[in-house]
């Protein structure tokens, strides 16, 4: 366990201010109903000229449309867009998973195939990882693949994946050998490619709590996956899977989602001295950004000096969107509003939408309590002298 | 591996060499560690606040008891007025509640080792400028104290004439500034003892047996290494962002929010830490209480956490809404 203080540089400042300057232009507030953080809404088009400044796919190598920049100057760009409420729907989980993830483990003509769109911010992908009986104990999955001919037929039904519906492409994580009497249930497992609109994939939407329909059923019925869709190697899903969640766990995304609640009720606060217990509420929220900003910095400059903070990421997920609902909390205890719908202020809009969706903060990317029992398998005795 | 790695691998083998019950103040005087960010030209040590936080750490990563931060802390006052420091322990008045009236030096205060102090400072407001008044011991009405971690916490009482006690001017936004600098120690001490009860407590849970196993394999207690853990990291991360903002200039906004975080992680992480230990982290025999009446007397002192909390959401909500984030991450 480890975590480096670090601090931006000019060129990630410079990158700071060039991102604030373009949302204040592009997306000026009061012109966009502004979403919560990786909640907000879909937007190609805004995507497509993130892509086209070159903040998509900012890690990636050049030569597959990539920018090669650093995983600061990504949490730079996310953390700018997050805070805004931006619409960062279409493109946030390719961005910030499959792109990654097919980078590292894809062959050279996956890569060219799929990076260069997904840094223009055009193709967008699911994560076909849970099942109806495979939450938490992801290993114990059901859907499986057989050889047939040149690729693999699958078989079986997802759950949760959030855009199924809409989006291109899914990474869906499977079995391709049973598990043996008695075998480990990590091996045998592998990570196929699966294009939505294939035959034999049924995405039904399931309605949310706040009443939106973003993550959906799918049912997998005899998809044919051809070899040059597998990703990585046969076998080695669980492996890859483990790395992809690296990416999916040590980011703002886990901090910031109430942040905008946050900002709309200071907004609507009257002039003048505060409260006690609105200034307590404040300056509590306000140290807790500060200090979760910092670790999140912490682990982006862990990853770019070539450390691998996985354990790091869960601890800091897990107090993040523990943070996220308990901000949340602390301003529905200060108001005096009976939150309805329509709504009569941005506030009030994000607060109704804040308040019924705060439960999957812990839940979604790995509950809370998995997260703990990851992160105190870092936690060994250090034989170190006090 | 850099200058300050080395002085914290120093004091950390200094302390690991004082037998238990030894006064470490002794060797920490003699290498001059108490002396750290005080100007060498004023008879410091040299250094900066960086320096300083190191050393702190350790100590509070030790359960050091000795004034080192008042020391430092006074140091720098000294140097701050001109003055230069004598090699002796120092103490200093934490906050306001002393005043000259009639051209004496009147009211009281809690100090941390005052008694034993070669010198007891104040900072004292004279016709609206900082003025450093230096008292002996002696000149003053000291009743012994003891905080719940039972160091010197002395209740002085000051009835001087101003004219008996060494003075000097301070520059402007002394008083502020010491109010700063005293909570930025507490924050540092605590998050390097914060990091020792997270690895005493993940050390005492991997050998503490119970129903056949380690208890570090239920997932209960596991979940309450990660508790202390994060406590320990977050009041590190605080702290070590807090200590090179100030030693950039200013940071008061930095040390209010530090001091809420370790705040917090001092209740979580200290209540993790007992109840993971069971009846063994309670008696004195064992180290942890050390650490943890120490973490519970520091959030007392350089006024209440709660106080710096309030400041600074007045500070956040007379800044506004648009101003917040740009502060957030600046
Ligand atoms: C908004 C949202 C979006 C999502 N999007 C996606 C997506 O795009 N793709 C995808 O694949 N999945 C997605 N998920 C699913 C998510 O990954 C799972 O919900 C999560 O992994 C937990 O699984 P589960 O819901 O089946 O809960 P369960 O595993 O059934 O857990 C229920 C409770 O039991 C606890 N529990 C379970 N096992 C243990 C254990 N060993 N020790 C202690 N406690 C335990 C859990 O912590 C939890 O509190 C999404 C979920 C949400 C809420």
């Amino acid at each position: 366990m480890h975590f480096e203080v670090t601090e931006l540089g000019a060129v990630e400042r410079a990158l700071q201010a060039e991102v604030r300057q373009f949302l204040t232009e592009e997306l000026p507030r009061g012109s966009f109903v502004p979403g919560l953080g990786m909640n907000a809404a879909k937007d190609p088009a805004f995507s497509a000229k993130l892509g086209r400044r070159g903040w998509l796919g900012m890690t990636l190598p050049e030569e597959y449309g990539g920018h090669r920049r650093s995983m600061v100057e990504r949490l730079v760009v996310t953390e700018e867009l997050l805070r805004w409420g931006a619409p960062v729907g279409h493109h946030w989980v390719a961005d910030r998973q499959s792109g990654p993830i097919i980078a590292r483990y894809g062959t050279e003509e996956q890569k060219r195939r799929f990076l260069p769109p997904i840094c223009r911010g055009i193709l967008s992908f699911s994560i076909g990882m849970s099942e109806p009986d495979s939450g938490s104990d992801l290993a114990s999955l059901a859907t499986r693949a057989v050889r047939d001919g040149n690729g693999w037929l699958l078989n079986g039904r997802k759950v949760w994946t959030t855009g199924a519906a809409v989006n291109d492409w899914m990474i869906v994580l499977c079995r391709t050998t049973p598990v043996e009497e008695g075998g480990d249930k990590r091996s045998g497992l592998s990570q196929l490619m699966v294009e939505l609109s294939a035959d034999g994939v049924v995405a039904t939407p399931i309605p949310f709590i706040d009443g939106t329909a973003d993550f959906c059923d799918v049912m997998l019925e005899d998809v044919y996956v051809p070899d040059e869709q597998v990703l990585g190697t046969i076998g080695a899903g669980w492996t890859q899977n483990t790395s992809e969640l690296a990416f999916e766990r040590g980011g703002p995304d886990r901090w910031l989602s109430t942040y905008l609640v946050v900002e709309e009720y200071l907004r609507g606060l009257e002039r003048g001295p505060v409260p006690h217990e609105v200034a307590d509420l404040l300056g509590a929220a306000a140290a807790n950004y500060w200090v979760l900003h910092h670790l999140t910095l912490s682990i982006a400059r862990a990853v770019d000096e070539g450390r691998s903070p996985s354990i790091e990421a869960s601890l800091v997920k897990e107090m993040g969107t523990r943070f996220e609902q308990d901000v949340l909390s602390g301003i529905q205890a200060l108001i005096d509003l009976e939150p309805g719908l329509p709504a009569r202020s941005m506030f009030e809009r994000l607060l109704v939408t804040a308040t019924l969706t705060a439960p999957s903060f812990t839940i979604r990317g790995g509950t809370n309590e998995i997260l703990r029992s990851v992160a105190s398998k870092g936690l060994a005795p250090s034989g170190g002298s006090r | 591996m850099t200058g300050q790695d080395l002085l914290a691998e120093t004091v950390e083998r200094l302390l690991n060499a004082t037998p238990p019950g030894e006064d470490p103040w002794v060797d920490l005087a003699a290498g001059g560690f108490a002396w750290v960010s005080v100007p060498e030209s004023a008879g410091g040590s040299g250094g900066d606040l960086r320096d300083a936080a190191s050393v702190l750490r350790v100590a509070g990563r030790h359960a050091t008891s000795a004034p080192i931060a008042e020391t430092m802390l006074g140091g720098r006052l000294l140097a701050g007025a001109g003055l230069k420091v004598s090699g002796g322990s120092l103490a200093v008045v934490p906050g306001p509640g002393l005043a000259v009236v009639d051209g004496r030096l009147t009211g009281s205060a809690v100090v941390a080792w005052a008694a034993e102090a070669d010198q007891v400072l104040a900072v004292v407001d004279l016709d609206g400028s900082p003025v450093l008044a230096a008292a002996r011991p002696e000149q003053l009405g000291i009743e012994r104290r003891l905080n719940m971690a039972d160091e010197p916490r002395d209740d002085v009482r000051f009835d001087v004439a101003l004219s008996e006690l060494v003075t000097a001017p301070l520059p402007d936004g002394a008083a502020d500034d010491l109010q700063r600098d005293g909570c930025l120690t507490r924050v540092v001490l605590a998050a390097g003892a914060l990091q020792a009860i997270s690895e005493m407590t993940i050390d005492y849970t991997s050998q503490r047996r119970q129903f056949g196993r380690p208890i570090a394999t239920f997932q209960a207690v596991q979940h309450h290494l990660v508790a202390v853990a994060q406590s320990a990291v977050r009041a590190s991360m605080a702290a070590e962002t807090a200590v090179r903002t100030v030693q950039g200039g200013g940071g008061a906004w930095e040390v209010a929010a530090a001091r809420v975080i370790v705040d917090e992680a001092t209740i979580e992480g200290t209540r993790a830490a007992h109840q993971a230990h069971g009846a063994m982290g309670v008696t004195r025999e064992y180290g942890l209480q050390r650490y943890t009446r120490l973490l519970w007397a520091w959030r007392h002192e350089y006024r209440q956490a709660r106080e710096w909390r309030r400041w600074l959401g007045s500070e956040v909500a007379s800044s506004g809404a648009d101003a917040l984030w740009p502060r957030i991450t600046r």
